[in-house]
């Protein structure tokens, strides 16, 4: 009951940024793309910032005893949203989000086949296999 | 000629996504979830205000002068950010992912379908039918998969 209550949640964040995306674009047509990010990232930092002060336990000194490749995590953000600023405007909101779904799923499964990134090694089956096919014909129908 | 380059930008786009989930979910279990978003946000910030600072020409409109709503993705990033994080560790990624990926196709669906949010008009016909249907398909055998490999894990306990 509670792991569906987190679902759910996720998929409304899911949905959230599809919202993003659809906001970005044309925003990025106006300001430039670039400015168009930095405006995610800035109000995302600064918001995240105040709710770092008043959290109840911050662990901000632990996030530097990590390896460094866990931190990475911020260099890979942007890549994903200047993408996401180019693409959409040119070919449409639902093709944009099929073709990050299509390098999103294709990547975790070599991601699992190869036990990457710390993840735990998990050999690619049929489903997986026949769920990247699906996404591609979809990418090729829309 | 455009649209193969668009559609590899796509792909390593989606692929960058992945990995970003899977790295941020790890960290925000070791230390916590505001400060794992917080991170990520902050190096994201920077990086992008030096890409703006030096390569950004210049445009008429500002993101000073722009409708005020415009500005508001920021808060759906943040959100999708903090659940991420949050969920991956207690829900696994599997089951998060699949759970994102319903929700954006859904909403991206109809934003297009009714040109929400000033987006250009693309309306749902046959063939965008079909895909969705075909995404529906895929969804379901990432989760058979997932369903399949726990089933394993319970049989043989290592």
């Amino acid at each position: 009951m509670k792991h569906a209550l987190i679902l759910l949640g996720v998929l409304v964040a899911g949905m959230g940024l599809s919202v993003e995306a659809g906001l970005l674009g044309p925003l990025g047509e106006q300001v430039g793309h670039l400015s168009a990010t930095l405006s995610i990232f800035l109000v995302g930092a600064l918001l995240l910032s105040l709710a770092l002060v008043f959290s109840p336990s911050p662990k901000l000194a632990t996030l530097f005893r990590q390896p460094r490749w866990l931190l990475i995590g911020g260099i890979l953000g942007p890549i994903y949203v200047i993408v996401l600023t180019l693409a959409a405007p040119l070919v449409g909101i639902g093709m944009t989000m099929v073709g990050i779904l299509c390098g999103q799923v294709g990547a975790s499964l070599v991601i699992d086949h190869f036990g990457w990134l710390g993840s735990e090694r998990r050999k690619v089956d049929g489903y997986r296999v026949g769920a990247l096919v699906m996404i591609l014909a979809a990418l090729w129908l829309m | 000629m455009l649209l193969p380059f668009i559609f590899v930008l796509l792909l390593v786009g989606g692929a960058v996504l992945a990995a970003q989930s899977s790295i941020n979910g790890r960290l925000g279990a070791k230390t916590g979830v505001i400060e794992s978003a917080w991170l990520t946000f902050v190096m994201g910030a920077v990086l992008i205000f030096l890409l703006v600072f030096f390569f950004e020409p210049t445009h008429q409109a500002t993101l000073f002068s722009v409708p005020k709503w415009q500005l508001t993705g920021a808060l759906f990033g943040v959100v999708y950010m903090l659940t991420i994080v949050f969920a991956v560790p207690r829900v696994g990624t599997a089951a998060a992912t699949v759970a994102v990926i319903s929700g954006q196709l859904l909403m991206s669906l109809l934003i297009d379908h009714f040109g929400w949010l000033a987006n250009a008009v693309r309306p749902l016909d046959g063939s965008r039918y079909l895909a969705m249907a075909l995404l529906i398909g895929a969804i379901g055998l990432i989760y058979l998969s997932h369903q399949q490999r726990q089933r394993r894990l319970i049989n043989q306990p290592s």
